[in-house]
């Protein structure tokens, strides 16, 4: 803000501003006074509004904006004034202005250049035309992640078998870490949601069954939902929060400071050093966590049995053994590698397309959990009718 | 009226330093620390990596609070304002971070209203014939002000950040290493503007800075931070023929300076 004396600043002292027009001679003139300043811009414009512009009755007339009564300028005042201006010369009236300090006459150019640039206008599209476009870009970028998804599962096969070959490209140490972080570190959460979700579908089960005098059966129900659904399930899902969002962190903030490039530029794959421990470290994990999470729900089903039943252990057991066999065990079971390979390809991929910021971070780990979860089901959906249709 | 507000001869500092002290952990930053910054020049804070030239600048805007000493601006205590007068305070100066931190989610255009629609109620098209004239001013083209912070280069967004610093026409403004990161073309255009803006708007600056160039364009006055306080402050010619200090000596008077300004 400019002040006409530049010694007065404290305290500042608001001089409420206005202004009034008046005819010399052969000149309209506006007289303006007190602060001319963004904080009283609202109100002067909505004054100013109401101004009529003077129409000269000769063309000798001139208009002249007095500003010597100004004590304090700023560009938002200074702009009011060129708007002013500009609406008395657009109706043929030689403008000036009158009474400026040198400072007030540099911001008054300053801002009569500076507004005078030309402007773009945000390209606004039709509704209908943003709807198709939004579909088309979903189906597209649907169709691309498969795409890169695919390429990726192809890239992860191809750098194994080079492993297999060469067994020294093995990063064992890694491998290992992972094995700790993403399985032994997870079980105790695990074992602590399937022995809560065991207890509750049988007591549920219990209460629906008791009606038709049924409620034996819900150890059948929870034995079975347990080992083919709920186990791997709710495992799979800890697994993609816990696991592949922490891959997708990782590798993506290597890959924002630019030390996936560094690899790259010292001869180092990082789909050997980063991807493939990882991947495979869930593909042995995710199972053995799948056991535990199965079993523990078993656990909790017969704890919520022996309250709500009153069955002990050996009743408990022996009705378990009558409920399922083997096969409804491996059906869940020979899904957790596969689930594992969906997270830990979702979650490697997200890492990968990390691009520089910080919020392409955030959004890559929220979307590698979402999408490994949303994978993981409709691949469980898919392998549930397989089974049903070989009649297993 | 001014004569009643200023005793002496001397004008009043806008800026005020006394006896400022800070200490993180073991580590003393400063101690005893004076400075005075007066209406209308550019000062550059120089001084080592470490000796806390950001942190001084975080005291006077109000974002750290100092162990002792006090920080008064247009002269009032920051520490002893109330709510309203802190806002009131807060838009009477402007800081441009060192990439801008414009904010990510908000186009270039509503970066810089964004000020405007929180202190201000001001009709919409004011406020964007304002914010284009902003725009203009920095030496941005009229494209740029529907891109998002993240489609700008680095240099781009430093000059949107002070677009959005200069939005209320504040009377002090704040830069933390404006020249940093940019190439030379583009730090020697930045230093240019700040010293066109200055002269337009009638700022006081306030630069903490390392850039050689910088110092000898645009500053009047080089306050040396060095030895947990204020060594030496002067103009930079003045600095450079009479160090009196190693740290003034070797930063004026080294290979680089010599380089730099031959």
């Amino acid at each position: 803000m400019l002040k006409r004396d530049q010694g007065v600043f404290l305290p500042t002292r608001v001089a409420t501003p206005g202004y009034k027009v008046e005819l010399r001679g052969t000149s309209f003139c506006l007289v303006a006074t007190g602060s001319w300043t963004v904080r009283e811009a609202a109100s002067l414009e909505s004054g100013l509004k109401r101004l009529r512009v003077p129409i000269p009755p000769t063309p000798d007339f001139t208009g002249v904006l007095d500003i010597s009564g100004i004590e304090q300028l700023d560009t938002a005042g200074a702009w009011l004034l060129q708007r002013i201006v500009r609406m008395w010369e657009d109706r043929g009236l030689r403008t000036s202005f009158d009474g400026a300090t040198e400072s007030f006459e540099i911001l008054l150019e300053e801002v009569r250049l500076r507004s005078a640039e030309q402007r773009t206008a945000i390209a606004r599209s039709s509704l209908l035309a943003s709807v198709t476009q939004g579909c088309a870009k979903a189906f597209t970028s649907v169709s691309r992640e498969a795409i890169l998804i695919t390429g990726f599962l192809g890239l992860l096969v191809a750098t194994m078998m080079r492993m297999v070959v060469q067994p020294r490209r093995f990063r064992p140490v890694s491998f290992i870490h992972h094995l700790d972080h993403a399985g032994l570190r997870a079980v105790p959460i695990i074992a602590l949601i399937c022995l809560l979700i065991g207890a509750v579908v049988m007591q549920q089960g219990i209460v629906q069954l008791r009606a038709f005098g049924a409620e034996t059966f819900a150890v059948n129900m929870v034995a079975i939902l347990s080992l083919r659904e709920v186990g791997v399930l709710l495992t799979s899902i800890m697994v993609a929060g816990r696991s592949g969002s922490a891959f997708t962190a990782e590798i993506g903030s290597m890959k924002m400071r630019e030390e996936i490039d560094a690899m790259r530029t010292l001869g180092i794959d990082p789909m050997e050093t980063l991807v493939v421990p990882r991947v495979l470290a869930l593909i042995v994990v995710l199972p053995l966590l799948t056991f535990v999470g199965d079993m523990m729900c078993l656990l909790g089903g017969g704890v919520m049995a022996k309250v709500m039943l009153g069955m002990d252990t050996q009743a408990y057991l022996e009705a378990l053994q009558g409920a399922v066999n083997m096969r409804h065990f491996m059906a869940g079971m020979m899904k957790a590698p596969f689930a594992a390979l969906i997270i830990g390809l979702v979650g490697c991929l997200e890492g990968m397309k990390v691009s520089g910021s910080a919020e392409s971070l955030g959004i890559h780990v929220t979307s590698a959990v979402v999408k490994a979860i949303f994978l993981v089901i409709i691949f469980d959906a898919l392998f549930a009718m397989f089974l049903s249709l070989i009649g297993v | 009226m001014a004569g009643q507000d200023v005793a002496s001869s001397e004008p009043a500092p806008i800026i005020s330093l006394r006896g400022l002290a800070k200490r993180y952990g073991d580590q003393q930053i400063w101690d005893n620390l004076n400075l005075d910054i007066y209406r209308g020049e550019i000062v550059g804070i120089v001084g080592g990596s470490g000796v806390g030239k950001s942190v001084l600048l975080r005291v006077i805007t109000g974002l750290v609070a100092p162990d002792t000493g006090t920080v008064c601006v247009f002269g009032r205590d920051v520490r002893e304002l109330n709510r309203e007068e802190k806002i009131d305070m807060e838009s009477r100066w402007g800081v441009l971070f060192q990439d801008g931190a414009l904010f990510s989610s908000l186009s270039v255009l509503q970066n810089i209203q964004v000020p405007m629609r929180e202190h201000l109620d001001l009709p919409r098209p004011i406020m964007n014939d304002l914010a284009y004239l902003k725009l203009a001013m920095v030496g941005l083209p009229p494209d740029a002000a529907h891109k998002f912070p993240s489609e700008l280069s680095g240099g781009m967004r430093k000059r949107a950040g002070l677009a959005r610093a200069l939005s209320l026409d504040p009377e002090i403004v704040f830069l933390d290493e404006p020249t940093a990161g940019l190439d030379p073309i583009g730090a020697s255009a930045f230093d240019q503007l700040i010293r066109k803006l200055q002269q337009t708007l009638g700022l006081t600056v306030y630069m903490v800075t390392h850039d050689l160039d910088t110092i000898f364009t645009v500053c009047d006055r080089v306050a040396v931070l060095a030895d947990k306080k204020i060594v030496r402050t002067g103009t930079p010619a003045d600095l450079r023929a009479r160090p009196m200090h190693p740290w003034i000596e070797e930063y004026f008077c080294g290979a680089r300076a010599r380089a730099a300004l031959g």
